[in-house]
């Protein structure tokens, strides 16, 4: 008995030693060096979102260039799926080793900013260096009177047509619908001439928000604390759905699929017209020949005339041990130059004030492609577009309410209007919270 | 220290199990013990966590989503295990003939396991669409003539969603059958044929009870794999529509890593365990003492 307990005395005594082991590891890596001019030699952990291979070669020139001009910072990069990336970032934030810099998109940024866990950049930037970015993108990322973020890039969402079943459905190409009225009739039309699908509005993410909001509905009362979407222009948005769904206007998939079905069955020229803008550059690589044939126009909108603008940050997780560098080297990648560079290589917008002055977002060439019309478009619609649902708090229920809402609507368990009223009731519940 | 420890042969054994218990330990029980911990606290990942006594089974007992997933997941208990238990038996005996060329059935029928769940969840979503296969197939056949969504309407989600599973796992638990198959002697067939029975009789009164151990391990197995059933969900459904699909584990999945309500989903978790121990203990109950008779 007097040996079994020695005995796991001495297997407690390695697990220790094991597990102690791997702490001192990790605490000898965290130290900075110092060099030998005896400055402070610091390393930033930087994270991109799905960047690599497409601008690895941009991003590393970056990376050159900041370390350059600042000899004691030295940037690892990191880039993360764009699946994984808000479990890596909680995960990292949890167990104290988050990274530095990092882009996250503002949903997911404002979850974190909820929870104290990203630096104000509204004290971190200095008034100069904001009046640097377009004034909607920076004001995109505040929650509870902070900013959490600052701008990268930037775009509105444009209409990708596909010239040949608009043509086959005796429709003219040049006239897409840019009014939900007008994609319902097209869809119908579209339909009944060629079996395909007309339109297909995604109901993925934010996506019912945003149609809710571009519809005329206000999401909440102006101090968020109870919805205000039970109004008839709510109960328009889920009528306009509910009636496309159920009469077989819209593929099935766009109440249970992810975005990813849109541009799937586009490319598969099953579908006529559909937001997505994002993807250009992947058709232009998948489908060459529907490519050559895609027509970008202005964004499908409602009776607000408001679209979407889709921002892309940068932010710096509190737990950084070198904010200052951690923002100086936000600042850099996203000032004026290195944005108008990259706006070169993918349709993205600046948000940087100075680089979106640059001609190339206002005047298509002769040989202009799908890919620069787009940016084209994107761009002018900057001052219509907007981030139409701001940050909220405990927005993944919120969205997830109406979600479920809107599909019992159009599933036809419920009618529009019974379905409305649970959301509502739902939302004051989840927003009184 | 070490010699000395050698030297006694009687802590020699446990010296061999540590490894084990030290793996075992930090990667099963310790964040199975934080997990119990976690189930009575505010938990968001970033903060520390608050303790709150049992709030969050009280709020789990009153959410009517934990209440409908809980009945999904037995659904699919209910509809996947039997077959799970039952198919794989036939293939194996099937695949236990001396044929020519069987080595290329036996592999035909366990390509599936070894396929990666994501990929197969992917074609699968292709056999279903509305302009898929399957609706093809059955058009073809004169069985339809309007297409099912078979993932996109809430009466069939989860039904299709249960066939993928068992298609995934027909060639596992048939392995598992085969080595039972195969362990049984020769002589007890030989005795049924001088007694004079027939197929069936052999397959009812041999082959089945010589079976018996290895079909309590599948059920086992297999009833422990439904409770936890999630990538298919993942991939196919994503628990839509309208909720008709998911099961527990993606309901824990939804409040832990899209809500980071940690402490809430540690909870629906702990009553995960709960439900699977109570399964498997009745399992063990029930089919052991068949066996034992």
């Amino acid at each position: 008995m007097k040996k079994k307990l020695g005995f796991l005395a001495l297997l407690l005594v390695i697990t220790m030693l094991v597990v102690s082991a791997c702490g001192s590891k990790d605490e000898g890596k965290s130290k900075d060096s110092k060099n030998a001019s005896g400055d402070e030699q610091i390393e930033l952990e930087f994270w991109t979102m799905q960047l690599q291979p497409t601008f690895t070669d941009y991003i590393n020139g970056i990376i050159k260039d900041f370390e350059g001009e600042n000899p004691n910072i030295k940037i690892k990069w990191l880039d993360v799926p764009a699946a994984d990336l808000s479990k890596k970032i909680l995960s990292a934030v949890t167990t104290n080793t988050a990274p530095d810099v990092v882009n996250l998109n503002p949903t997911f940024a404002s979850q974190l900013a909820e929870l104290d866990a990203l630096v104000n950049m509204d004290e971190a930037v200095s008034d100069e260096d904001k009046a640097l970015y377009v004034k909607g993108a920076w004001e995109a990322n505040n929650i509870n009177g902070t900013t959490f973020a600052i701008p990268w890039y930037l775009s509105t969402s444009v209409t990708l047509n596909n010239k040949a079943i608009f043509e086959e459905a005796g429709l003219d190409p040049e006239k897409p619908a840019t009014t939900y009225e007008e994609a319902a009739e097209y869809a119908k039309i579209i339909k009944e001439k060629t079996g395909k699908y007309g339109y297909f509005p995604s109901m993925d993410l934010s996506l019912v928000l945003q149609h809710m909001v571009m519809m005329g509905a206000d999401l909440t009362n102006e101090d968020g604390t109870k919805a205000a979407f039970n109004s008839p222009e709510g109960l328009y948005a889920f009528e306009y759905f509910t009636k496309l769904y159920q009469d077989g206007l819209i593929p099935r998939e766009a109440l249970t699929g992810d975005q990813r079905s849109t541009i799937d069955m586009y490319q598969a020229g099953q579908v006529a017209f559909f937001d997505g803008s994002q993807f250009i550059v992947q058709v232009k690589e998948n489908a060459p020949d529907l490519y050559a044939n895609t027509i970008p126009s202005q964004a499908i909108t409602g009776k607000s005339g408001k679209k979407t603008m889709s921002v892309q940050n940068v932010v710096v997780p509190k737990q950084t041990k070198h904010q200052e560098a951690a923002v100086k080297f936000a600042l850099f990648l996203t000032n004026g130059k290195n944005q108008l560079e990259f706006s070169k290589l993918t349709p993205i917008l600046p948000s940087n004030v100075e680089a979106l002055a640059d001609p190339y977002f206002t005047e298509a060439g002769d040989d202009a492609e799908p890919t620069d019309l787009v940016r084209i478009v994107s761009a002018s619609q900057l001052d219509s577009a907007e981030l139409l649902v701001p940050p909220m708090k405990n927005y993944d229920e919120l969205r997830q309410a109406m979600y479920d809402a809107i599909s019992a609507s159009m599933l036809g368990e419920m009618t529009p209007q019974e379905a409305l009223d649970q959301a509502e009731q739902e939302w004051n519940d989840i927003l009184a919270k | 220290m070490g010699c000395e420890t050698l030297r006694t042969n009687k802590l020699t054994p446990y010296l061999f199990l540590l490894p084990g218990c030290i793996i075992l330990g930090a990667f099963i029980f310790y964040p199975m013990l934080q997990a119990i911990w976690m189930s009575f606290t505010d938990y968001n990942m970033v903060t520390d966590p608050s303790f709150v006594k049992l709030d969050n089974y009280k709020d789990l007992f009153q959410d009517d989503l934990f209440w409908k997933t809980l009945k999904n997941t037995l659904i699919y208990l209910i509809g996947v295990v039997p077959a799970l238990v039952v198919l794989p038996i036939f293939l194996a005996v099937l695949v236990n003939q001396k044929l020519k060329g069987i080595g290329f059935f036996r592999s035909a029928y366990y390509i599936p396991v070894v396929t990666s769940l994501v990929v197969a969840g992917i074609a699968w979503d292709w056999v279903y669409k509305e302009n898929g296969l399957l609706n093809y197939v059955l058009d073809l056949l004169n069985i339809i003539s309007e297409p099912i969504p078979w993932l996109t309407q809430t009466q069939t989600a989860l039904f299709a969603v249960m066939l993928v599973t068992v298609w995934k796992g027909l060639g596992y638990y048939m392995i598992i059958y085969l080595a039972g198959l195969q362990s049984i002697p020769e002589s007890l067939y030989e005795a049924a044929d001088i007694d004079g029975a027939n197929w069936w009789q052999k397959m009812t009164r041999v082959t089945i009870p010589m079976l018996m151990p290895f079909v309590l391990i599948v059920t086992i197995m297999s009833s422990i794999a439904a409770m936890k059933v999630f990538e298919e969900i993942y991939i196919m459904t994503g628990g839509g529509p309208l909720h008709s699909s998911e099961t527990l584990v993606f309901y824990i999945y939804t409040q832990a890593f899209d809500r980071l309500n940690m402490g809430y989903a540690s909870a629906a978790g702990v009553i995960l365990f709960l439900l699977t121990l109570v399964f498997s203990l009745i399992n063990l109950k029930v089919m052991g003492k068949d066996n034992s008779e």
